[in-house]
C-alpha cells in the first residue's frame, strides 16, 4: 500500500465511514417494522438519515412519493462519493450507479408501452443528474414519442441505443418488453465486469470479491427464476444469463437449468451459506414450496453479501471496497425499506412483514 | 460603483383578475427581482392557486410536444424573442401543436419507415454477399425437409453462448462476417431439433434475416434485386425529405413563435404559482433598486389602479437574502464576470470589482512586462471588445480585461526595457529584471504589501459599513491585523537596516498591543458586540487556541506576502524565457537568417501564448486566494430581475431533492 493510495483514500473514507455511521441499526429496523401504520412509519423515518428528504407536507407523502423522497438519499450517497473516490474505482461507482439509469430506462419502456404520462412515471424513476447518460430531459423526450422504436431512436446517444435496437427487433415480433429489459441486464452486468477487470491490486481484488459476488447472485437468481416461474428451456436459461462471474461457474448455471437440485448447487457454491435449511413451510402469501425456497435462498444469499460488506469495514481501509460495501449495504437497506413503505401502505400484517426483512445480520 | 445598489423590499397586492397583466408589466420593467414566497404578510399558510399549477403542467408538456415536431423537422429553437410574446392558454396550444403534429406526422412516418427497408435490405445484402458465388437457389434452402437453417445477425458477445447453450444438440454455427458488435451466422442443425434451436437462437438474440419470397434465384440474382429495391427506397427517402424540408420552410416561423409563446405563458404561469394567494388577490412580495422604486410605481399605476403597491421594511431574517445588484461600467463587465466566478458579492459588502479592474493588470503586466508582447494583447484586447468577430462577440467583455493587461505589460515593458524579448534596442526606464533580480523581488513584496494592505483596508471598511466594530478593530484582517502587519515590517526593514521614521521600541509596542488584540480576539469582538458568552470554550482550550490562533495569523501573512514573490520571479522568467527563444535561434541560423526570424517569431508566439497564459492564471490566483480571501465572502443572491423570456431549455432544469 503506497502513500499516494493512502493520500487518495483518506477523505473518501472518512466519508464513507460518516455516511455507514447512519446506516438503520437493527432497532430501528424494529422500530419500522413494528410501525402501526403508514403515518407511524413517516414518523419514525423522521429520526433517521432519511428524514431530511421527507421534509414534505403530509398529503404529499404518499407512498409512491415516499419511495421517491427515499431513493434520494441513494442519490446524494453515490454522487458525494463518486466526486471524492480517486480513478480508477470512481468509473467503478459510476457504473454501479448506472444500474439505477437501466432500471429508470426499464420503467420508461413499461410507460412507453402502458401509455403513461411523465407525470405518471417520474415517481416510479429513482432520481439521478449526475454522472449519468440518460437525462429526465431524453426520458420526457421518450415517453413523448409513443411507440417503443421510436423512444429507442431518441436515445442513440446513450450506451444502451446499440443493445436496444437489435433487441426491438423480438419485441416487435413478440409484444412483450422481457427480451429488451433482459438485453440490457445482461449488458449493464459486462460492462459492470469489465470496469471491475479496469482495477488492479486491492482494489480489484475488493471489488471482485463484493460486485462479483452480487452479480453472481444476481445470475444464480436469474436461472432459477427462468426454470421455476418461466419454464425456459436449458438453452434459453444459458443464454439469459451470464458466461462469467466470480464463484458461479458456467456449471452451476447449466446445472440448474438441466433441473438439478437448486439448494445443493448453492450449497456447493457457498458451503459456509446459512440460513438454507429454515422452515420448509410456505408461508401466508407464498403460493408453493418452490416460492418458499427461493425466497428462502434470496434472504440467505442477501445475508451472505450483507455480511462479506460489513467485514470489509474491519480489514485494510485504504481501496475501493469500502466505498462499495457501504454503496451495496446502502442499495440493501433502501430495497427493504421500500418493502416497509409498502407493506405498511397495505397494511400488511407486522409478522409477514417480520418474516420478509432480515435484521439479524445488519 | 463601490457597492451594490440599494435595494427596497416591496409587496403588491393584486386582484386575481389583473394578475397577468401586472405580472407581464412587472417581468417588461426589467427591475423587479421576485422573491416566491410560502408565508403571507399576515402568517398565513400561503395557498397556491390550482388553476396556474395546472397550466404550468399543461404548457411544461405541450413545449415537449412542440420541441419534439421541431426536432423531426429538424428546425432549431432560434434566439429568444427580445420583448415578452404574448400569452397563450394550454388548450389553445395543444389544438396548435396537434394540428402541426397531424401535418408532419405522415411523412415523417413515412421516412421512418423508409429508411428502416433501406437498412432492411442493406443488411440482406450484406448477409448475401459471402455466399454470392454460390450456384443455390436460395428458394431452396427455404424449405429443407431434414437441415435447419438460419442465417440472421447477433451480438458478438452471444455467439459463445449461444454455442454453450447448443452443447447437446448437433449444430454449427458459422460466422460470415463481422460488423461492429454485430456479427452475420448462419445457424445449421437438424430439422427435428428446430424447436431447441430456434428457443437457443432466440434467447441469444439471433435476429433471422428470413430473405422476402420477392428475392429469388441463385445468391446473385438476389442480390442484384436486393440492389435494385435499395435504389428505389433511396428515391422514395429523397422524395419524403424534399417534402418535410417544404414544411420545414413553411412552418419553422409558425413552430419557434409557437414555442417561444408558451415559454413565456409557462413561465407567467410558474412565477404566479409562486405568489401568495388569498381569497380574491395576490400578494406579491419582491425586491426593487430604491432608485427604479418611482418607475415601478408609474408602470403599475399604468397597468391598472386597483393594484396596490407597498413599501417595506426589510425584517431581520431578510439579512443575507437581499439581492446585489452590481453597478458597474460596461467595460468592466469582464472583471466583474471574474468576481462573480469566484463569488456573488453580498448586498452589503464592497463590490470588488473596481480593486480588481486596478490591481489585476497591474500584477499581469508586472510579470509579464514586455512592449511588443503587450501591444499585441492589447490589439487581441481591443480587437475583442470591438465585437468585430461574430463567433467571439460574446467575449467582448472579457475583450477589455486583455486589453488592460496588454497596456499594463507595454508599461512595465517599457520600464524593464523589453520589446519582442529584444533588451537591446532601447534602454531600460527603470531596470531590467534578468540583471536585477533583488530588486524586482523586492519590488514584488512591496507591491504585495500594499495589495495585501489593500484587502484589510476593504474588510474593515466591510465591517464599518455592516456596524460590525468588534470584528473591524479586532479582526485577523481587521484595524489590529493590519497595524500588527504593518508593526512586523517596520521591525523587519530596521533590521535589515532600512531606515524607518518610527523608533523600533514603538514599533514593538504597537506590534505587542495589536497582537494582544490579535490573540484574545474572540474575547474583544463578543464583549464591543455584546455577544456571551465572551468565550465559547473554557479557559484552559481557549488560551490555547488564542496562542496558535496569533501564530496561524503570523505564518499566514508572512506566506502571504511572499506570495506576491512569484510576481518578480515571473518577470524575470519572462525575460529568461526570450533569452532562451534567442539562444535556439542563433543555433539555427545567423542573426538574420530566415531561420533565425522564424524561430524568433514562433518562440514571441509561444511566449505569449504559453506564458501568457500561465501568467494569467497566476494573477488569477493571487487575486482570488492572497487578496479576496482578506475581505471577501461572496455568497450573495445576485439581482434577477424578473423575466417571462427563459434561457433556451431552462423549463425543465431537475427538480431538487424536495426537501
Amino acid at each position: 500500500m503506497g502513500r499516494s493510495t493512502v493520500t487518495a483514500y483518506a477523505q473518501v473514507n472518512a466519508t464513507t465511514r460518516a455516511l455507514y455511521a447512519t446506516l438503520l441499526t437493527p432497532e430501528v429496523w424494529h422500530a419500522l417494522i413494528q410501525a402501526p401504520s403508514f403515518d407511524a412509519l413517516l414518523g419514525q423515518l423522521d429520526k433517521t438519515a432519511y428524514g431530511a428528504y421527507l421534509k414534505l407536507e403530509r398529503q404529499i407523502l404518499t407512498p409512491r412519493r415516499t419511495v421517491y423522497q427515499l431513493r434520494w438519499h441513494l442519490t446524494q450517497a453515490y454522487e458525494k462519493l463518486i466526486r471524492l473516490t480517486p480513478e480508477p474505482g470512481r468509473q467503478l461507482l459510476i457504473q454501479l450507479w448506472r444500474l439505477y439509469e437501466v432500471d429508470n430506462l426499464k420503467a420508461t419502456l413499461r410507460g412507453i408501452e402502458t401509455g403513461a404520462s411523465w407525470d405518471e412515471v417520474r415517481r416510479l424513476l429513482s432520481p439521478m443528474f449526475r454522472y449519468v447518460t440518460l437525462t429526465n430531459d431524453d426520458i420526457q423526450r421518450m415517453l413523448a414519442s409513443g411507440t417503443i422504436i421510436r423512444a429507442i431512436e431518441r436515445i442513440r446517444h446513450t450506451p444502451y441505443y446499440e443493445t436496444l435496437i437489435h433487441a426491438v427487433e423480438r419485441y416487435e415480433a413478440e409484444k412483450n418488453l422481457f427480451p429488451l429489459e433482459v438485453a440490457l441486464d445482461l449488458d449493464y452486468r459486462r460492462w459492470l465486469w469489465q470496469s471491475i477487470a479496469g482495477l488492479k491490486g486491492m482494489d480489484h481484488e475488493q471489488a471482485l470479491r463484493l460486485v462479483g459476488t452480487s452479480i453472481d447472485v444476481d445470475n444464480l437468481l436469474w436461472a432459477i427464476r427462468y426454470r421455476i416461474y418461466h419454464h425456459l428451456s436449458v438453452q434459453e436459461i444459458i443464454n439469459y444469463t451470464l458466461p462469467f462471474g466470480y464463484q458461479v461457474r458456467d456449471a452451476d448455471i447449466r446445472a440448474i437449468a438441466e433441473g438439478a437440485d437448486i439448494t445443493t448447487v448453492v450449497k456447493r457454491i457457498y458451503p459456509q451459506l446459512e440460513g438454507l435449511e429454515e422452515t420448509a413451510v410456505p408461508l401466508k402469501g407464498e403460493t408453493s414450496p418452490q416460492q418458499h425456497q427461493l425466497a428462502t435462498l434470496e434472504r440467505a444469499l442477501y445475508r451472505h453479501i450483507g455480511k462479506l460488506c460489513r467485514g470489509t469495514f474491519l480489514g485494510d481501509p485504504f481501496h475501493i471496497g469500502i466505498q462499495l460495501a457501504y454503496l451495496m449495504l446502502l442499495e440493501y437497506e433502501l430495497r427493504d425499506l421500500i418493502a416497509v413503505v409498502e407493506a405498511k401502505a397495505s397494511q400488511l400484517p407486522v409478522e409477514r412483514l417480520a418474516s420478509i426483512i432480515d435484521i439479524e445480520w445488519r | 460603483m463601490f457597492r451594490p445598489q440599494a435595494m427596497e423590499k416591496v409587496e403588491l397586492i393584486i386582484p386575481e383578475r389583473e394578475v397577468v397583466r401586472t405580472t407581464e408589466a412587472l417581468a417588461a420593467s426589467g427591475i423587479f427581482h421576485h422573491i416566491p414566497t410560502t408565508q403571507t404578510t399576515t402568517g398565513m399558510p400561503a395557498r397556491v392557486s390550482d388553476e396556474w399549477q395546472t397550466w404550468t403542467a399543461d404548457l411544461m408538456a405541450v413545449e415537449r410536444r412542440i420541441l419534439l415536431v421541431m426536432e423531426e423537422l429538424k428546425i432549431n429553437e432560434g434566439t429568444p424573442p427580445l420583448t415578452p410574446p404574448h400569452i397563450i392558454e394550454p388548450r389553445v396550444a395543444e389544438r396548435d401543436i396537434e394540428r402541426l403534429e397531424h401535418e408532419a406526422e405522415t411523412p415523417i412516418r413515412e421516412l421512418e419507415a423508409a429508411r428502416r427497408r433501406l437498412l432492411q435490405l442493406q443488411k440482406y445484402v450484406a448477409q448475401l454477399t459471402p455466399i454470392a458465388n454460390l450456384e443455390i437457389d436460395l428458394g431452396t434452402l427455404r424449405h429443407l425437409r431434414y437441415t435447419f437453417v438460419m442465417l440472421g445477425s447477433i451480438p458478438v458477445a452471444n455467439i459463445e453462448r449461444l454455442e454453450s447453450s447448443l452443447e447437446h444438440i448437433p449444430f454449427a454455427l458459422i460466422t460470415l462476417r463481422h460488423e461492429g458488435h454485430l456479427a452475420t451466422v448462419v445457424l445449421f442443425g437438424l430439422q427435428q431439433d428446430a424447436v431447441a434451436l430456434n428457443r437457443a437462437a432466440r434467447s441469444a438474440y439471433l435476429n433471422p434475416l428470413p430473405l422476402p419470397e420477392d428475392y429469388r434465384g441463385t445468391p446473385a440474382q438476389a442480390i442484384a434485386a436486393l440492389q435494385a429495391g435499395i435504389e428505389r427506397t433511396r428515391q422514395h427517402i429523397s422524395e419524403y425529405e424534399t417534402e418535410i424540408a417544404h414544411l420545414q420552410e413553411m412552418r419553422i416561423r409558425h413552430l419557434r413563435h409557437l414555442l417561444w409563446r408558451v415559454r413565456a405563458s409557462h413561465a407567467l404561469a410558474n412565477t404566479i404559482t409562486g405568489y401568495d394567494h388569498l381569497q380574491h388577490t395576490y400578494l406579491v412580495t419582491g425586491w426593487v433598486p430604491k432608485a427604479s422604486h418611482a418607475r415601478l410605481e408609474q408602470i403599475i399605476a399604468q397597468v391598472s389602479d386597483k393594484v396596490v403597491v407597498e413599501t417595506l421594511e426589510p425584517r431581520q431574517e431578510d439579512s443575507g437574502h437581499i439581492p446585489a445588484s452590481l453597478k458597474n461600467p460596461s467595460f468592466l463587465s469582464g472583471f466583474q464576470g471574474l468576481v462573480t466566478t469566484y463569488g456573488q458579492p453580498n448586498y452589503d459588502e464592497l463590490d470588488p470589482t473596481p480593486l480588481m479592474a486596478l490591481t489585476f493588470p497591474l500584477v499581469f503586466g508586472l510579470m509579464f512586462g514586455d512592449v511588443g508582447h503587450g501591444l499585441l494583447l492589447l490589439l487581441v484586447g481591443l480587437l475583442l471588445a470591438g465585437r468585430r468577430i461574430k463567433a467571439l462577440r460574446s467575449a467582448a467583455g472579457f475583450g477589455v480585461v486583455v486589453a488592460l493587461c496588454g497596456a499594463s505589460a507595454m508599461v512595465f515593458g517599457t520600464l524593464y526595457g523589453s520589446i519582442f524579448g529584444f533588451e537591446d534596442v532601447f534602454r531600460a526606464v527603470w531596470f531590467r529584471p534578468l540583471e536585477e533580480i533583488t530588486e524586482i523581488l523586492l519590488f514584488a513584496i512591496i507591491v504585495g504589501v500594499l495589495l495585501i494592505s489593500a484587502g484589510i483596508i476593504y474588510n474593515i471598511t466591510n465591517a464599518a459599513l455592516n456596524r460590525h466594530w468588534g470584528r473591524m478593530v479586532f479582526n485577523r484582517n481587521g484595524l489590529a491585523g493590519l497595524i500588527f502587519y504593518w508593526s512586523l515590517l517596520g521591525l523587519g526593514a530596521r533590521a535589515f537596516g532600512v531606515a524607518v521614521p518610527i523608533p523600533g521600541a514603538v514599533l514593538a509596542i504597537v506590534g505587542g498591543l495589536s497582537g494582544i488584540g490579535l490573540t484574545f480576539a474572540e474575547f474583544f469582538e463578543h464583549l464591543v458586540e455584546g455577544h456571551r458568552p465572551l468565550i465559547e470554550d473554557d479557559v484552559g482550550t481557549y488560551l490555547a487556541l488564542a496562542f496558535f490562533e496569533l501564530f496561524e495569523t503570523l505564518i499566514s501573512l508572512f506566506s502571504n506576502t511572499l506570495s506576491y514573490v512569484r510576481m518578480g520571479a515571473f518577470a524575470v522568467a519572462h525575460g529568461a524565457l526570450s533569452l532562451v527563444v534567442f539562444i535556439i535561434a542563433e543555433v539555427i541560423g545567423a542573426r538574420g537568417s530566415i531561420g533565425y526570424w522564424i524561430v524568433v517569431i514562433l518562440g514571441n508566439l509561444f511566449v505569449i501564448g504559453f506564458e501568457g497564459m500561465i501568467v494569467g492564471i497566476q494573477t488569477l490566483r493571487l487575486e482570488y486566494y492572497e487578496l479576496f480571501s482578506k475581505f471577501f465572502s461572496g455568497g450573495g443572491i445576485p439581482f434577477r430581475p424578473l423575466s417571462l423570456i427563459p434561457k433556451a431549455g431552462k423549463l425543465n432544469a431537475p427538480e431538487n431533492a424536495g426537501s
